[in-house]
């Protein structure tokens, strides 16, 4: 009896073993909110889209070089207008129906569609009107733009071709992977495409996305060996790992990411006059800018994982990043001699405006954030030291959102953004004084200052010119301007600190994003994974 | 148990002092950077180590202590006045306002007070100094957390409200404010203290929970609440003295249960 | 006695949800008599009690008729007025006196507040305790109800109801949660008051045998009306009612019953009569 026992569990060990599946296994930090890759907008859908969806142009994360992907060739014409697609032949959709230019032009038509007010229809949209885009033949599309618009190839990384003959939606798409088993609040699984036009590729089976909101958890999952990548960690968590388990601690270097302060220069909202004044004063601002010691931020807050900014590009962002800018240094003493200029003196330990007005300021942060509480711990004592008198309130996300970008009722705010892309002009919606996205100032009819009307002209110059010198003029021209005016003040620049467990072959974290999984098909695994329980 | 009780006033005469008079224990001010030595272990200067940015985490305890250990009661005061004011009402007036008070409280139970703290402290205005912040987070703690015990004084009100010594005392011809505050009020008093005694500890573990969120006392404003913060992600193991606030805020809370007056009152 | 009776009551009242509890109950006190009201409980004594004090709107109940009280309606007095009558021209004391007294509250508190109901300053307590046997100490009225015996906790309870020398005492059941002998020191003790101040008293119990000893008239209640009234002696010598027959009957040993069996109707009897006559009994 028992001998038989015996046998069959080792039969059934035998016959089972194969079934379990090598996957990748991921935590998202919150359920996505679609699943279709034309209205993706959060950091969850924008994963998954990554990996379930071809695209004619894929921007290589590692060596920020493009390479043909549905697209095997294309040929921008000399005035940048047109670009002419050579797809891919042979390639087949999961439900095996062939693709063809066909799918191209009615991804474009759907994605275009004012109806679906897709985000990423936005960037194929200019002042002249969208771009049009035709088959010519099954194999051929082309796509016409009506004014010459700067590196457009790059745009195409982020338009998800997806099959026009399936009625399902979302179309099924051509990534590596398609979607397996959606569990609402607790994973979604990808398992991988059979037909993908990369013969032998994916290796692994799939991707499990387990929604896991808390860091910690994350961390403590990866330590088990249930997770075998962490895209971000924190500092701490990072140097945990560095200890706990040297080498699955990778710092891939800086990232395009930047953490930065900014003062409310709006006219809405309820501020005192003289805040305003002070806030609108470029000698302020780079008053406050010296007094704020950036590497003390960068070796405390981040543990020398983050290096000091000199505007809003990063070095990492070797095209575009304007060598010429230093990170303005920390230096009290200039920064008290630049606000005597301005009219503030020190009197007793407080600064006071030309009008007696003691300064002091709040600055708004989101709640939660331990790297941003803590810099703005260190920049309300660093400001104290010239006088300045910061209180800090961390707020809830929706509640600091409706204070920076609908009533404007707030002084200061620091915050951070991630960029997806290096190209300048996916700088606009931030850098135009029109844009609502424009921190200082939102959504302005007319450029409230001279230099941000330079910012605005510069910006729709490099736009409508394809060549890159030319481009490359005029965006460090913008830098060189942000980096005078600073009405953002630029601070770090995080690094890419991700996790890569030491069963994974084939995995190059990259300064961009997806940092971890951008090559998720080349990966590996190695067998005898433990607890790898779903 | 009498050792007990004296070993418990013991030690939180002991942590008052210490609260009291930072500066004879600690190396620093509670918000004094160190930033040469962010992180550090434990050492002859600082007992507890410091903090992510340099601060002594032993001024910052014995700081945070002072922070919570003063507006906690505070609070718990203001919620148990409220309780006993509003149950207190509908205990005694019975009939509409009784049940329109008691829904009121079923309501307050049933908000999360989480998310209305949220929205509460986002409303508020920003240039309020640390100190401010800290009382305000408090006094929304007390005027939120008035539902539960008020609606024990309004059981309690309404019983003593049907007792004898109270039908008596209108018998004798008592005003009703007499018979308010000279018969059913030292009858509340103990409910109302034992509700005291319950809120403190739950009110300093609310602001440990609200300073995890980040939505605590403003920085640079030491409190448990944010002390314990620091044991996020952290394995105790290797720092065991980050669990100094852990351990301090359980001996207190212990420590106040102990003496805790326990003498059951006839109602 | 004046002839001039100190309460004269006509009262019909009812529970909310449970009906009539008292039927159109007649009865007249003269100044200074002591009058029992008899019954089993659930006979409605206590609602006697409550109606004259105008405390029975507390319990769920109303009533109609008339109270007259030193020549007021008490029913239609204001609730300011009735308050002022309540412990200060009528007495009351409890049938537990334990419960009946606050227990967070010392006994000297208890009688300070007893008194500032109806007046100014604090009252002399020494004669007032004395004058209830208490021991008239300042470590007695230190003391919480707690720690006094029921019958202390009664003497006390007489000692604040005379507070304010009132004309009338109203004693529901004041000797039931007592011992014999604690019984028989309190009923004498009513007689005293009675004898010495001059107050009348309405005495409710279920016990035949203590009214007798103490009233000079006793009212019969069943189910709601006045079956039979008039001198205690009369009532035990010739009970009329088949009710009343029965609570003579059940009384173990009655000392002297052959005696009262013996008397004859005296004046006192006419007169009591003569009274209720007036009012149509």
């Amino acid at each position: 009896m028992t001998l038989h026992r015996l046998i069959f569990v080792a039969l059934l060990g035998v016959f089972l073993a194969p079934a379990i599946p090598a996957d990748l296994h991921l935590a998202l930090h919150g359920e996505p909110k679609t699943l279709d890759p034309w209205l993706a907008a959060d950091e969850s859908a924008d994963a998954i889209a990554y990996l379930t969806e071809g695209v004619l142009i894929r921007v290589n994360r590692y060596t920020q070089q493009m390479e043909p992907e549905l697209a095997a060739s294309w040929k921008t014409s000399p005035d940048g207008k047109r670009i002419v697609f050579q797809l891919r032949q042979g390639v087949k959709f999961p439900d095996g129906s062939p693709f063809t230019s066909e799918d191209v032009v009615r991804s474009f038509e759907r994605m275009l569609d004012p109806a679906l007010h897709s985000p990423t229809a936005d960037t194929f949209k200019t002042e002249h009107g969208a771009v049009k885009v035709h088959a010519e033949g099954t194999y051929s599309v082309i796509a016409d733009f009506p004014a010459p618009t700067a590196s457009i190839e790059r745009l195409f990384d982020q338009v998800a071709i997806v099959s026009a003959k399936a009625a399902q939606r979302p179309a099924p798409g051509l990534g590596p992977f398609v979607i397996d088993e959606r569990r609402p609040g607790v994973s979604i699984r990808l398992r991988r495409n059979p037909l993908y036009w990369k013969s032998s590729l994916p290796r692994v089976d799939g991707v499990v996305f387990d929604i896991e909101q808390n860091r910690d958890l994350e961390y403590l999952r990866f330590r088990r060996g249930e997770l075998d990548l962490i895209e971000k960690l924190s500092p701490e968590l990072f140097d945990r790992l560095a200890k706990e388990m040297p080498g699955a601690a990778i710092d891939a270097g800086p990232t395009l990411d930047s953490e930065f302060l900014w003062f409310n220069e709006s006219q809405r909202g309820d501020i005192p006059d003289a805040k305003r004044e002070w806030f609108q004063s470029a000698a302020f601002r780079r008053a406050i800018s010296l007094a704020i010691n950036r590497a003390d931020l960068s070796r405390v807050v981040y543990r020398g994982h983050a290096s000091p900014a000199a505007g809003l590009e990063s070095p990492a962002n070797k095209l575009w990043f304007n060598t010429a800018l230093k990170p303005d240094p920390f230096d009290p003493a200039a920064a008290t001699n630049e606000l005597s200029r301005d009219g503030f003196r020190l009197d007793k330990g407080v600064l006071r405006d030309r009008h007696g007005n003691p300064v002091e300021f709040s600055i708004i942060t989101n709640a939660g954030s331990k790297t941003r509480e803590q810099m703005a711990t260190m920049i309300q004592q660093d400001l104290g030291k010239v006088g300045v008198k910061v209180t800090i309130v961390t707020l809830d996300f929706p509640s600091l959102i409706e204070r920076i970008s609908r009533n404007m009722n707030y002084e200061a705010c620091l915050l951070g953004l991630t960029n997806v892309d290096a190209d300048p002009s996916e700088m606009m919606n931030v850098l135009l004084s029109s844009a609502s996205n424009h921190p200082w100032n939102p959504s302005q009819k007319t450029p409230a200052t001279p230099w941000e009307a330079e910012i605005d002209r510069l910006m729709l110059a490099q736009a409508a010119t394809a060549g890159y010198h030319a481009r490359k003029t005029s965006f460090d021209r913008v830098q060189e301007i942000l980096h005078q005016q600073e009405p953002v003040i630029y601070l770090l620049h995080p690094n890419a600190l991700v996790a890569v467990s030491p069963r994974l072959a084939g995995a190059k974290p990259a300064v961009f994003l997806p940092h971890t999984f951008w090559n998720a098909e080349e990966l590996t695994i190695a067998p005898g994974r433990q607890g790898g329980a779903q | 148990m009498k050792a007990a009780r004296i070993g418990a006033i013991l030690l939180l005469a002991l942590v008052a002092a210490g609260a009291l008079m930072p500066e004879r224990w600690a190396a620093g001010r509670y918000d004094q950077q160190f930033r040469e030595l962010p992180d550090a272990p434990p050492s002859a200067q600082f007992p507890l180590g410091t903090d992510a940015v340099g601060r002594d985490r032993l001024s910052r305890l014995l700081y945070g202590t002072r922070v919570s250990l003063l507006l906690a009661p505070a609070a718990a005061l203001l919620s148990c006045l409220a309780a006993g004011l509003l149950g207190g009402i509908a205990g005694y007036a019975g009939g509409f306002t009784d049940r329109a008070i008691v829904s009121a409280a079923d309501f307050f139970l049933s908000v999360p007070w989480l998310l209305l703290l949220l929205i509460v402290r986002a409303c508020l205005p920003l240039d309020v100094s640390p100190a401010a912040s800290v009382a305000i987070t408090f006094a929304l703690l007390g005027l939120m957390g008035w539902a539960a015990p008020a609606r024990i004084v309004r059981a309690a009100v309404a019983s003593l409200m049907d007792s004898e010594f109270v039908l008596m005392a209108r018998a004798r011809g008592y005003s009703s404010w007499r018979v308010l505050l000279r018969q059913l009020l030292p009858n509340v008093t103990p409910v109302l203290l034992a509700q005291f005694w319950i809120a403190v500890p739950a009110y300093i573990l609310t602001e440990t929970t609200l300073g995890m969120l980040g939505l605590g006392v403003a920085e640079p404003l030491p409190s448990w609440g944010g002390l314990l913060r620091e044991l996020e992600g952290v394995s105790p193991l290797d720092q065991p003295y980050l669990l100094a606030p852990a351990i301090l805020l359980a001996a207190v809370v212990g420590s106040l249960q102990l003496i805790l007056p326990r003498e059951d009152y006839p109602v | 006695m004046n002839s001039e009776p100190l309460l004269s009551y006509r009262v019909s009242a009812e529970y909310r949800g449970k009906g009539a509890v008292l039927r159109d109950v007649q009865f007249e006190i003269g100044q200074g008599e002591i009058v029992g009201l008899v019954g089993r409980s659930g006979e409605g004594k206590s609602t006697i009690a409550s109606s004259i004090l105008g405390l029975l709107p507390l319990k769920g109940g109303k009533c109609t008729g008339w109270i007259h009280f030193q020549g007021r309606d008490l029913l239609s007095l204001r609730d300011g007025e009735m308050r002022r009558v309540r412990g200060k021209a009528i007495g009351f004391v409890p049938q537990s006196p334990l419960a009946a007294l606050n227990p967070n509250l010392r006994l000297r508190a208890q009688l300070d507040e007893a008194w500032r109901a109806h007046q100014e300053g604090s009252p002399d307590w020494k004669p007032l305790l004395q004058s209830v046997s208490l021991p008239d100490e300042v470590s007695f009225l230190r003391q919480y109800p707690r720690s006094l015996s029921v019958g202390l906790a009664q003497r006390f309870q007489i000692a604040l109801a005379i507070l304010h020398r009132p004309a009338l005492l109203l004693a529901d059941e004041p000797t039931s949660a007592l011992d014999s002998v604690t019984q028989g020191e309190i009923l004498s003790l009513f007689a005293n008051l009675n004898r010495r101040y001059g107050i009348a008293i309405l005495y409710i119990s279920h016990d035949l045998a203590s009214v007798a000893s103490l009233c000079h008239r006793v009212a019969i209640l069943h189910q709601g009306t006045i079956v039979e009234c008039g001198l205690a002696e009369e009532i035990f010598a010739r009970p009329q009612h088949e009710y009343t027959r029965r609570l003579i009957a059940a009384i173990p040993n009655v000392p002297g019953r052959s005696n009262l069996d013996a008397g004859g109707p005296s004046s006192d009897e006419s007169r009591a009569r003569g009274i209720l006559a007036e009012h149509g009994v």
